[in-house]
């Protein structure tokens, strides 16, 4: 195989990435879809962190959500709780991670660490990860792609509550001075990279709960608060109808597929 | 016929900073308001978000959110003695139109002027002898005194909820601010905004070659925060869509989240939009005002009955009232007599780009509209002027407000503009290269002015405002002074080229986009032959007409003019309510 190939000629792994996109050949089989996502142009842009994402990082980052980076505190792996690939549990109580942002990520795990957001159990196992460790494992997380919805079996909702929900994200809120959502988190909520998150799909209870604890101001690790003024001019009732509709939405992921492989030498402009 | 309405306490002509400010403490004070916008409604919610505002070739390049000139424009010439013609399309400056005025789709820089230029003919005339005035310029002293004006400006940075940093408060020099400031009667209200790189360098150019840079005042909000009036600010995002788009975020102050939003549903407050004044209507013996006449929504003409009336059209179109009401006496350039539309002044601009060929990575798109470093070295007369042949000066500054794709394509002049040499270079520069700026007063003199345009009309078959207009030499010299200033800290920035891009053009051209900052027309003053309104804004001949506005400012200085226009408005707020209310009639001197 190419890979290998490269590899053993003693290629950095961004020279074997070159090599392989400009040598690609259709008939041999495609390497697996996350790594395949590193010659992406879009995806990589997702999941930088400090540097451009590669295939040692991204190994360490599998490794780390495995169990077998340095979170000896915890001992397990990530998808216990975070669901298979990351794509989240049916309880609500763990969000997904697949396509977070890779910046957002490592904040938010530097967060956890620093107490700025707090929780029982993500801020020991943040605390087990060195900053590299952080870094390897959120860029893993981004690159993994999500599933196509929240296939987590949702409740019946209210459809105007889920009404509400939709105007207060796609519109906002003149009587309350709610901006809309989709100001920052992109037209289909699939979030901003590198700082904001994607919505869609995420798992409701999630969502309230997040909202709820920056209202209380128990979540202050957003740095310019922005979430923080927001969530203070929701009511409880506001706050359940974008969460109920935001997990019904389906996620549509940041990362553009057709965007030409990295490596390929950009098209001289005539 | 016109429809004849109840009569209210006080008519407000546009909905904008002034006028809903008016309407805010008036209504407050107890009186009957009626607010007519010739614009739509708009809101925040749902007009003004994102994703939809960031639409540049709608709203940057078709003007959405501003004046129509289909419907309302002006005609324009250089000199007095050229035929004007209608300005067809909007360029040197973009007039608003709708809730909320022309200080929706602002940068939000917020300024107050110099002490001294307030008082500049008697200032200039004290330092350097009255004969050091260029003969040429019709420059003249405000009446009211930047300390009369101090606890206004104050106020409205409260308002806006202002990022910036004190140089001077309560006489003390505070480091990291403007040195050369007038007093303070206290900090702004929030820090100053985080500086990118290349705002950041010219500071440090700056500094090294004697300058003392600062943050630019802003009304781009840094944290969540409540101002007076109860509206709540929330921080800027540094998107890059301020000037020519509406803040979706609540973090520019603008008048619809700052005071529309604290005032509606007020009891005294009544708003109509799509409600054109026509003119206003004067007494059978002229000595005062009776109301307006306007055309509302249905296309009908209407007379609103007022005991008051406030012009709040906007400089340009309060004069345009004025004129077409009657109201004072025009101004006639060939004898220099008459008031009404003497002493229009503009901004003189000019700018200089840096180009660092790759060296730095700017990301321009991370910007706002007042995000920026200040040297305020050589602007008013905070520089020794005795060897120098002109009147006032400029600020110079590097801001960063935005990098949108349509507009920023930063190319050396030398490079094609078209074609793969013109793609080229624009690949290579766009995240490279800064622009510094040089923001200069404007000086009047008698062949700029306004008047009645003799030939055309706008769509209600109202004569057009006609503006004739040049730069004075005057403020040429200045310009040609103070850009190589610039130039200086330019080259200090260790750039690879520099050049100097644009400069008040001979003769001035209204096409390509200068500033909004059209000044004078109304002038505020103490003598009847040489302003238009008292010190207070009140017309000398009626005294229940009030205008506000830049048509106020007898000259123009080297600052934006929104700070300075509103400390005068709520100067005259306060003379209304503690003087005049409870006893209407013509205001002497004193103080509110
Ligand atoms: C692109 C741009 C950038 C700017 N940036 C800055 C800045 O950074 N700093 C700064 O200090 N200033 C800035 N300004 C200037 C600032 O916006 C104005 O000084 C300020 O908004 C003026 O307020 P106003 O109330 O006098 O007039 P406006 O805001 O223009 O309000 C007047 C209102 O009256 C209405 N009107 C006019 N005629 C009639 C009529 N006959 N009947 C009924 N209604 C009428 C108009 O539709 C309008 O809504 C900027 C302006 C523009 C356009
Ligand atoms: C024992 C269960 C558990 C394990 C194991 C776990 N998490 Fe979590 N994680 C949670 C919970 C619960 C939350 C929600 C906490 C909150 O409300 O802030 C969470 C939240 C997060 C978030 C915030 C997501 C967002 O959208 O802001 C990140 C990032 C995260 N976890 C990363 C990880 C990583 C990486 C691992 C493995 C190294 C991991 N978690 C292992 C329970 C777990
Ligand atoms: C001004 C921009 C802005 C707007 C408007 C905005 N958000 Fe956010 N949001 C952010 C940012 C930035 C973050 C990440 C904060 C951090 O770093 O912790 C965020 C994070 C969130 C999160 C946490 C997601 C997670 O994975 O933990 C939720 C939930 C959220 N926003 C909901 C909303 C809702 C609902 C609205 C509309 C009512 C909204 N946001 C409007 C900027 C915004």
């Amino acid at each position: 195989m190419k890979w290998t190939i490269a590899a053993l000629a003693g290629c950095s792994a961004a020279i074997a990435t070159m090599f392989v996109a400009a040598a690609q050949d259709w008939q041999a089989a495609p390497p697996s879809a996350p790594e395949a996502r590193l010659n992406n142009r879009s995806a990589a842009f997702l999941a930088t962190v400090e540097r451009r994402p590669d295939r040692e990082l991204y190994a360490r980052g599998r490794l780390i959500a495995m169990g077998g980076g340095g979170q000896g505190a915890t001992g397990s792996t990530c998808f216990v709780c975070h669901g298979p690939n990351g794509g989240g549990d049916s309880t609500g109580a763990f969000p997904r991670l697949a396509e977070l942002p890779g910046w957002y990520m490592y904040k938010q795990l530097g967060d956890y660490a620093e107490g700025t957001r707090p929780n029982a159990i993500m801020t020991p196992i943040a605390k087990a990860l060195t900053a590299e460790e952080r870094e390897a494992v959120s860029v893993y997380f981004a690159l993994s792609g999500a599933p196509g919805r929240n296939q987590m079996p949702q409740p019946p909702a209210d459809p105007r509550r889920l009404q509400w929900g939709a105007a207060l994200v796609a519109v906002g809120s003149a009587e309350r001075a709610i901006p809309a959502c989709v100001n920052c988190h992109g037209s289909g909520s699939e979030g901003i990279p590198p700082s904001v998150p994607g919505l869609a799909g995420q798992n409701p209870t999630y969502i309230a709960t997040q909202l709820t604890l920056w209202k209380t101001g128990m979540r202050k690790n957003d740095p310019m608060n922005v979430m923080g003024a927001i969530a203070v001019k929701m009511t409880d009732e506001d706050i359940q109808a974008v969460a109920d509709y935001l997990g019904r939405l389906p996620w549509s992921s940041p990362v553009s597929e057709g965007v030409p492989p990295t490596g390929v030498p950009r098209a001289q402009v005539r | 016929m016109a429809i004849r309405l109840p009569r209210t306490d006080v008519v407000i002509v546009g909905g904008g900073w002034t006028g809903l400010t008016a309407a805010y403490e008036l209504a407050h004070a107890g009186r009957r308001c009626v607010v007519l916008e010739r614009g739509q409604f708009r809101h925040t919610v749902p007009d003004l978000q994102s994703p939809a505002m960031h639409d540049e070739l709608k709203y940057a390049l078709r003007y959405a959110l501003m004046m129509d000139t289909a419907r309302n424009t002006l005609t324009f010439r250089n000199r007095p003695e050229e035929i004007a013609l209608p300005m067809r399309r909007l360029g040197s400056f973009l007039p608003g139109e709708g809730l909320g005025g022309a200080g929706v789709h602002w940068n939000g820089q917020l300024w107050r002027p110099l002490p001294s230029d307030l008082r500049i003919r008697s200032h200039y005339t004290d330092k350097y002898g009255a004969a050091f005035i260029p003969e040429e310029l019709s420059i003249q002293d405000w009446g009211v005194t930047y300390e009369e004006l101090e606890p206004h400006f104050d106020f409205f940075e409260k308002i806006c909820g202002t990022a910036g940093k004190a140089g001077n408060l309560r006489g003390q020099k505070q480091e990291g601010g403007n040195p050369f400031e007038g007093q303070r009667s206290d900090e702004y209200p929030n820090e100053p905004m985080k500086q990118p790189l290349a705002t950041t360098l010219f500071g440090e150019a700056a500094a090294r070659e004697g300058f003392n840079p600062f943050p630019m005042p802003s009304a781009n909000v840094t944290k969540t925060y409540t101002n007076p009036y109860g509206a709540v600010l929330h921080p800027c995002t540094y998107c890059g869509y301020c000037e020519r788009f509406g803040c979706g975020y609540y973090a520019k102050a603008d008048p619809i989240i700052c005071v529309y939003d604290r005032l509606k549903g007020h009891e005294n407050f009544t708003l109509r939009t799509q409600s054109t004044v026509m003119r206003v209507n004067k007494a059978p013996d002229g000595k005062s005002a009776t109301g307006v006449t306007y055309i509302g929504d249905d296309g009908r003409e209407y007379e609103q009955p007022a005991d008051m009336v406030l012009l709040c059209a906007y400089g340009l179109w309060n004069v345009h009232l004025l004129l077409l009401s009657g109201l004072g006496q025009p101004y006639d350039p060939a004898t220099n007599e008459g008031v009404v539309g003497r002493n229009y002044a503009y901004q003189t601009m000019a700018s200089t780009r840096v180009f660092f060929n790759g060296k730095h990575r700017f990301n321009p798109f991370m910007g706002a509209g007042a995000l920026g470093m200040v040297a305020d070295d050589f602007n008013g007369d905070n520089f020794d002027h005795a060897s120098l042949d002109f009147v006032g000066g400029g600020y110079i500054a590097v801001t960063q407000t935005n990098g949108r794709p349509v507009e920023t394509t930063p190319i050396p002049s030398n490079t094609p503009t078209w074609g793969a040499a013109f793609k080229n270079a624009a690949r290579e520069h766009y995240n490279s290269t800064l622009t510094i700026t040089m923001h200069g007063s404007s000086m009047t003199r008698r062949a700029n002015y306004l008047d009645l345009d003799p030939t055309y009309t706008d769509d209600l078959g109202r004569p057009l405002l006609r503006l004739t207009f040049d730069f004075p030499d005057n403020d040429r010299r200045m310009s040609r002074h103070v850009t190589a200033q610039a130039l200086r800290i330019g080259r200090a920035m260790g750039g690879s080229l520099v050049e100097q891009s644009e400069r008040a053009s001979d003769p001035y051209s209204i096409v390509p986009y200068q500033t909004t900052h059209n000044t004078g027309g109304a002038v505020i003053g103490t003598d009847p032959k040489t302003s238009a309104v008292n010190r207070f804004g009140q017309l000398w001949d009626q005294h229940n007409v009030f205008v506000f506005g830049a048509c106020l400012f007898p000259q123009n200085i080297g600052y934006n003019p929104t700070g300075s226009v509103m400390g005068l408005a709520y100067w005259t707020l306060a003379a209304i309510k503690s003087q005049y209310l409870a006893n209407p009639r013509p205001l002497m001197g004193g103080s509110p």
